[in-house]
């Protein structure tokens, strides 16, 4: 797919305008306070063959300027490459990004080894009693690690599937995003994301390709598909994204009540029958979801829960009747359990559970979907060493993963870690469709 | 009072004291029982440390060096044997190696530092380099391979005469202690593995050394003290029992004795002072002056009723009180003057506290007897026994009478002779004085007949000496001490060391290498020196570190080759045999060895004993000075005339000189107990004067002017009280005579021949000299005379321009000779209780809002290091704390967050929050875990949380003592040093700690340094605060250090950019701006 004029001219200008800040920023020095620093990541991820899966450099320049005593600007930008290309589509010639990004977001550049994005891009101010972040940013909601109930303010690119660092994975939309301070301890936060940008897939043919039934349609033997036909919102203005979230400190709890507007990040896939065979048509939804978390403490154990609820939710069918599509509202929450009574040491456990209020045997999915995640992080003299392990275990499909990472802190500014991924379970499901995509990480960071 | 006293005003209080007598006894023992509370709260401390201020420069030198090196006073086991062989036989041999294993296995001894036979290695040249090995290692079971032993440790120059005595019969066991404190247990076990070892024969076990004194002195004095008091008490109560056959006085005596005794020791304990060595002598004195003014009041009493029967015993008494108060309070406020100026004077604390509490008792004593005894009297009224009644009504005289009567006679009968006689005392004692030996032996303390000092004599006869004198070279640059230049010039110290006298022996790594060198070249005697290739002493030490123990050296080098200890031994421990030893080893460290790239200082117990001893003579006649100043000006004010005056202290200078002419006859020297003497013996025995011519006065009115009337009717009634005044305080002293702690047996000699010399110069010389002089002090004495009672209203505050002048007088050269070392030290005043200190720490002003950076240094025990730069925002809400962190860099921290909301009282934990960038969340984190590590530096939450604050609620405190701190890059500073034990077990691990212990800057009341001990009583942690300054007038610190001592870890927080007067926004303070970074 070739990338458009419009969507090359808007690219154009954002390189350009943001070449020119830093131009004037290196030309002036003292017009503006600029804070600069970088981290140079490389990273090494053998799969269970011992063959390179990746061999990732991550370069992540950042800005803070103080703009003036009321304005500072930040600016993260990041440049990716790996020619290793098992994780990006090869047949891709175009050197084109996925189209899920909207026009003004996506890669500046963008090819099968290497990618240079502006990763967030954001003016912070106050004024009219509120604070604001205006530019190309990540939100995140709620209280669950590794799990996302109330966390969908930002699409996720799942090139990795859920192994890369949710920071890394995480798209930044552009946004104006106001929190206004209500009392001593509340807060307001309203949101409005005209940025058309959903999930990022992982591309057709690398490693981390979705093949579960649960997310791809399963064809009936013999049934040819005959054509894909993608409808994306197209108006920033009407198609935007809204978001309200209330946050207060109320007796020891710390309180949120979310609402947010939105499309779903997952594109819905009608299915119509046709006579040669099944046409599917990709289409996203608008969603209504409410939500709260409450957290506190009680003496070393952190309670941490969060609870969502989709008005509209789409879900695969084993039969194309009915579209291959069920529509029902969803209940979601998770809960969870950190101990701190070990010194230096954190264990968390987590039950996550999604419960559709209108059910048909014929959906995919279960009824009711549950995980339970188990997250222990410790350190050792003085935080130099870092253990961290997390295993998700899906509950109705048996399935699950495990990831672990060992960092060690050699210099102030450089870390060392080895880690593996590895997932287990029926081939079905979300994590053991990638039963056989273990693999083992080596990296180094080196930030200045 | 009023300002035109009348003379009925000290009866219009006599009155109100008898009238309502229950009431005054209540309230006196009430105020006795509730001082007594405080009791328990007395504690020991008979270290000699403590007779030099916790700030002396030696002692805190000593101190750093002792840390350095980790010495510590050592307990010594000698195993002596006079057989042919020695100690080399196979019995002795397995004998030390058994004593070596049971000592090293107590639980306060420092295994790896007993250094014996069976622990010390020998070095040998081997093939493939240096052999270190022990001297034996298998049960030794025939005397070939004794001889064997000995023929190694003979040729191996470092241990002869340290370890093995030159003549094979007797070997060391030194052992080194983990807590001092404890040593006192730890003898004890000592000497019980003594008295169930395996002997030979001829085997003798000596256990002797420092630690072993300090073990002992303690529990040593405490039996004295526990024999002494009650034997003073009941002599005097025998005293007052004969002379006036009453029951009641005995036992209205007694309370008093108590009052003044156990009030002034709960006062101590209050005020953190600790019991010190010396201090057993107070409750002697104590009770010998008490006692005093109420035999005077006794006497008075009995006296009026066997003159007038008939009256009221009330009136009496009131009588009683209204003629007495005057001498007794004239006589207490001398007697306060006199032990004032010891504690003006003296510049130990053990002996500044004494004066000052001695004071503080006699005050109390003064109090009760004025008040509580003339109460006590009123309700019991007892009759003057039949004998006084029948004396008085015969007009005869009792025996104490007669006695003085014909003192008088004698005396009054030739005047000349009488004065003449004195004379040649006073001129004698003069010449006297200039024979004075100023010296102290501490292990003189015990009596010759205790085994510690035989031991201790043992030892220094057959070996090198107990005594230890330590000199620390320091050169400017790590592995200085490889430089062969600097190593000779240690080894031309030894070499001069050795020549002084009683130096028997000096090692230090010179010598080890020397033996290294011997070694590996083939064992030449002529090879015994120092190699002179910088590369080759360095490979040395490699190779012994790689044949044996690397801490081997710990005693000797630091690890860093750059400072390094010489250890001499003394077979002589007195001032007198070591101060040339120091004198002249400081002037060769001045002149020959000091230079810029490596220097020398003196430490260790000798240098110590030094520092502490050599000012001793100077403060004892400052301290004399200031006395009698103080007692003749008081007695000046008080009668009224500077002649008066000078009468009043003529019989305590006669008796002060006789002591002198006495010491120096008798070969005592100047020391520690015996210095202390002349300030008790004037502030007792002017009371003797005082009486004297305080009844002269009234008794020359009373005979219209006729001087023999008057002199003659001083003795049958005053007489007799100053007399049984003086029995009383002669028989308290003379207790202590039977002491066996040398220095008080010393002291109590030379106090009853003091106050005996005093006593009778009082009735003799002063009355002789009277009579020949008839001054106009007492001829022309009006009691009406308004000027004289006038007087007493100002007596109160001349006393304290007086005491001020005084403190000026002695604090002057003090402070000049002290500037001289660039030290300064403040007088050590009475130490805050701990609830003051951490009161004054928790006020603070800590500014109601700040800015600050922050950079934490992290230091792992091999050097390296991460830092981490943060900025941090503080605002009070009310009493709620509200904290929050930013990190900046580096940038794999760069924006966590850390928000702590931090509530007043114990009830409710606080809450913190956590934002980490990674995650793009707040995190509520649980905050019950105070004892844990903040973000992996050395201090834990409760520690960033309180910000040198002291949480009471967490500790039992205690003010422990004060010290100078010195400090790195600032110049030292007064601290008062408090302790808190952990409240409770729950507490002790919730926190981390069990006990610590803070310096406490005195004038900032910012905390200077603390130590953290683990729940299990391990030195844990170390914390040093410097950099200390005002910004926005807000005191500010700005560099903490913590060490952790069991991992090697150091966290360094540096703060700058500090700023109270910049508004930091409530906004700060929330989750919100921990994900907006600001």
């Amino acid at each position: 797919m070739k990338t458009s004029p419009r969507v090359m001219l808007i690219q154009l200008g954002l390189f350009l305008s943001f070449s020119a800040l830093i131009f004037s920023c290196l030309a002036f020095p003292n017009l503006a306070i600029a804070d600069y620093s970088a981290s140079f990541e490389q990273e090494l991820a053998l799969d269970s063959s011992d063959h390179k899966q990746k061999f990732e450099m991550l370069f992540t320049p950042e800005w803070n300027i103080e703009l003036s005593d009321n304005i500072s600007m930040t600016f993260i930008g990041q440049a990716r490459w790996d020619n290793t290309k098992k994780l990006s589509n090869t047949e891709n010639s175009h050197y084109s990004a996925p189209d899920n990004y909207a026009s003004a977001n996506g890669p500046l550049y963008y090819s099968d080894s290497s990618e240079v994005s502006i990763r967030e891009w954001y003016i912070d101010t106050e004024s009219l009693g509120a604070y604001w972040r205006i530019g190309k940013q990540q939100i995140v909601w709620g209280q669950a690690d590794g799990l996302k109930v109330l966390d969908v303010v930002n699409p996720q690119n799942y090139r990795e599937f859920i192994l890369d660092d949710f920071e890394d994975s995480r798209i930044p939309l552009w946004m104006v995003n106001t929190e206004i301070p209500i009392g001593e301890d509340s807060n307001l936060q309203l949101l409005w994301v005209p940025d058309l940008t959903y999930h990022v897939f992982a591309e057709a043919g690398t490693e981390y390709e979705i093949s579960s039934p649960l997310y791809r349609p399963a064809l009936p033997q013999g049934v040819a598909l005959i054509g894909l036909h993608e409808d994306k919102p197209s108006s920033p203005i009407k198609d935007s994204n809204f978001g309200v979230q209330y946050a207060t400190f109320y007796l020891g709890w710390d309180l949120t009540l979310n609402y947010l507007y939105h499309y779903q990040d997952t594109p819905v896939l009608y299915q119509q029958v046709r006579a040669n065979g099944v046409a599917l048509s990709s289409e996203y939804e608008r969603n209504h979801l409410a939500g709260f978390t409450a957290s506190n403490a009680f003496s070393s154990f952190t309670l941490r829960t969060e609870v969502g609820y989709s008005s509209d939710t789409y879900h695969l069918m084993q039969t194309p009747a009915n579209k291959g599509i069920h529509q029902s509202s969803e209940v979601s929450s998770v809960i969870g359990l950190d101990w701190q009574g070990l010194e230096d040491t954190m264990l968390s456990i987590q039950w996550f559970q999604s419960h559709l209020t209108k059910y048909n045997p014929n959906v995919v999915r279960p009824k009711n979907n549950h995980i339970v995640s188990l997250l222990l992080k410790r350190s050792f003299i003085n935080e130099t060493w870092d253990l961290e392990i997390l295993a998700l275990h899906g509950l109705d499909q048996q399935d699950g993963s495990v990831q672990s990472k060992l960092r060690y802190m050699l210099e102030s500014d450089l870390s060392l870690w080895i880690g593996s991924d590895t997932f287990y379970g029926n081939k079905d499901g979300l994590f053991g469709q990638f039963n056989n995509k273990d693999r083992v990480l080596f990296g180094a960071e080196w930030s200045f | 009072m009023s300002d035109n006293p009348r003379p009925s005003t000290a009866r219009a209080i006599a009155k109100l004291i008898v009238h309502y007598p229950k009431t005054q006894v209540a309230v006196s023992l009430l105020l006795m029982i509730a001082l007594f509370m405080a009791l328990p709260m007395l504690y020991k401390d008979t270290r000699s440390d403590a007779f030099l201020a916790d700030d002396n420069p030696a002692l805190v030198y000593r101190d750093k060096v002792k840390e350095q090196f980790g010495l510590s006073d050592p307990i010594v086991l000698a195993v002596i044997n006079t057989s042919d062989n020695g100690v080399f036989n196979p019995t002795s041999l397995s004998l030390i190696q058994w004593l070596s294993d049971e000592v090293s296995s107590l639980d306060n001894i420092n295994a790896d530092r007993v250094t014996s036979l069976a622990t010390e290695n020998n070095i040998t040249g081997s093939d493939d380099g240096m052999d270190v090995e022990p001297f034996f290692e298998s049960a030794i079971s025939t005397q070939q391979e004794a001889d064997i032993v000995w023929s190694k440790v003979s040729d191996f120059p470092l241990y002869m005469g340290n370890l093995v005595a030159h003549d094979k019969q007797a070997t060391l066991i030194v052992a080194e202690l983990l807590d001092v404190k404890q040593v006192e247990d730890t003898y004890q076990q000592i000497l019980d593995i003594v008295a169930r070892s395996p002997n030979g024969k001829h085997d003798e076990i000596h256990v002797a050394g420092e630690g072993a004194i300090a073990g002992y002195l303690g529990s040593y004095i405490d039996a004295d003290a526990q024999r002494l008091n009650p034997l003073a008490g009941v002599i005097i109560t025998i005293i007052i029992l004969f002379a006036f056959r009453r029951v009641s006085t005995g036992i209205l005596s007694n309370v008093i004795i108590a009052a003044s005794v156990l009030m002034t020791l709960s006062i101590m304990a209050l005020n953190g002072i600790p019991f010190f060595v010396i201090t057993n002598a107070l409750p002697v004195i104590l009770i010998g002056i008490s006692v005093a003014d109420s035999i005077h009041i006794y006497s008075h009493y009995f006296e009026l009723q066997a003159k007038h029967p008939s009256e009221d015993k009330k009136e009496l008494i009131i009588q009683t009180v209204e003629e007495m108060w005057r001498p007794i309070t004239l006589t207490t406020l001398t007697t306060i003057a006199g032990f004032m100026g010891m504690y003006f004077a003296a510049y130990m604390p053990p002996f500044k506290y004494f004066g000052l509490y001695t004071a503080v008792g006699v005050a109390i004593a003064w109090f009760y007897s004025l008040v509580f005894l003339p109460a006590a009297l009123a309700i019991i009224q007892p009759s003057a026994s039949k004998q006084i009644g029948a004396l008085a009504k015969s007009n005869r005289l009792d025996k104490f009478s007669r006695t003085m009567v014909v003192l008088g006679r004698i005396s009054l009968q030739n005047p000349k002779v009488t004065v003449g006689l004195f004379s040649i005392i006073i001129i004698s004692g003069i010449f006297a004085t200039s024979h004075l030996v100023v010296n102290e032996d501490r292990i003189k303390t015990f009596h010759t007949s205790e085994t510690l000092y035989q031991a201790d004599a043992a030892i220094n006869a057959h070996l090198n000496g107990t005594n230890n004198l330590d000199v620390v070279i320091e050169a400017k640059e790590a592995e200085a001490l490889f430089e062969p230049e600097h190593l000779k010039k240690m080894e031309a110290l030894q070499n001069f060391a050795l020549t002084l006298p009683n130096v028997q022996g000096a090692t230090s790594i010179v010598d080890y290498l020397k033996q290294m060198n011997r070694s590996l070249k083939g064992g030449d005697k002529y090879s015994y020196q120092l190699p002179d290739n910088k590369a080759l002493i360095a490979q040395y030490f490699l190779i012994y570190s790689a044949s044996s123990d690397p801490t081997d050296f710990d005693e000797e080098v630091d690890y860093d080759y750059r400072i390094a200890n010489i250890k001499l031994t003394l077979n002589k421990g007195s001032y007198v045999d070591t101060q040339e030893v120091v004198t002249q080893l400081n002037d060769y460290i001045k002149t020959s060895f000091n230079n810029q790239d490596i220097s020398a200082t003196l430490s260790g117990r000798v240098n110590i004993n030094y520092h502490w001893i050599k000012d001793l003579g100077r403060s004892h006649f400052v301290g004399l000075a200031i006395s009698m100043f103080l007692v003749w000006a008081v007695s000046s004010l008080l009668f009224g005339s500077l002649t008066a005056g000078t009468f009043t202290i003529i019989p305590v200078s006669s008796s002060i000189l006789l002591v002198y002419s006495a010491m120096a006859v008798l070969g005592i020297d100047l020391g520690i107990g015996t210095s202390m003497f002349a300030s008790v013996a004037i502030g007792l025995g002017v009371d003797f004067s005082i009486h004297t011519i305080d009844r002269l006065r009234s008794l020359y009115q009373d005979h219209n002017g006729n001087w023999d009337l008057t002199l003659q009717e001083l003795y049958p009634s005053t007489g007799r009280a100053l007399f049984l005044n003086y029995l009383a305080i002669a028989c308290g002293f003379g207790v202590l005579i039977s002491s066996k702690v040398v220095p008080l047996n010393n002291f109590g000699t030379i106090v009853v021949i003091s106050v005996s010399t005093s006593f009778l110069a009082s009735m003799s010389f002063l009355p002789a000299l009277i009579k020949l002089t008839k001054p106009t002090f007492i001829s022309g004495y009006q009691p009406s005379d308004k000027t004289i009672t006038r007087r007493w209203i100002r007596i109160p505050s001349i006393i304290l321009l007086v005491a001020v002048a005084g403190s000026v007088l002695v604090n002057q050269p003090a402070l000049a000779s002290e500037s001289e070392t660039g030290k300064t030290t403040k007088s050590n005043n009475l130490l805050p209780s701990a609830e003051v200190v951490v009161a004054n720490i928790n006020n603070v002003d800590d500014g109601e809002y700040a800015t600050r950076n922050l950079t934490m240094t992290l230091i792992d025990k091999r050097g390296k290091k991460r830092v981490r730069e943060t900025i941090g925002y503080r605002k009070y809400f009310g009493k709620e704390k509200r904290t929050i962190l930013f990190y900046k860099k580096p940038t794999n921290v760069k924006g966590t967050a850390f928000l702590t909301f931090d509530y007043p009282g114990a009830t409710k934990d606080d809450d913190q929050w956590l934002y980490l960038p990674a995650l793009r969340k707040v995190r509520r984190i649980s905050a019950a875990d105070r004892g844990d590590y903040f973000l992996g530096t050395d201090f834990t939450y409760e520690d960033i949380k309180l910000e040198g604050k002291i949480d009471s609620g967490n500790y039992n405190f205690e003010t422990i003592r004060s010290e100078v701190l010195a400090q790195e890059s600032s110049p030292p500073i007064q601290t008062v040093v408090i302790r808190g034990i952990a409240k409770n077990n729950v507490i002790a691990k919730e926190l981390g700690y069990g006990k610590t212990e803070f310096w406490v800057d005195v004038d900032t009341w910012l905390i200077a340094k603390s130590n953290y001990w683990d729940p299990k009583g391990k030195l844990l942690k170390t914390l040093t605060i410097s950099d200390v300054s005002r910004i926005d007038g807000i005191l500010t610190r700005h560099r903490m250090t913590i060490n952790n001592h069991k991992t090697g870890h150091t966290s360094e927080f540096l703060f700058s950019n500090v700023d109270y007067k910049a508004p930091v926004s409530d906004g700060l303070f929330t989750k919100r701006a921990m994900k907006r970074g600001k």
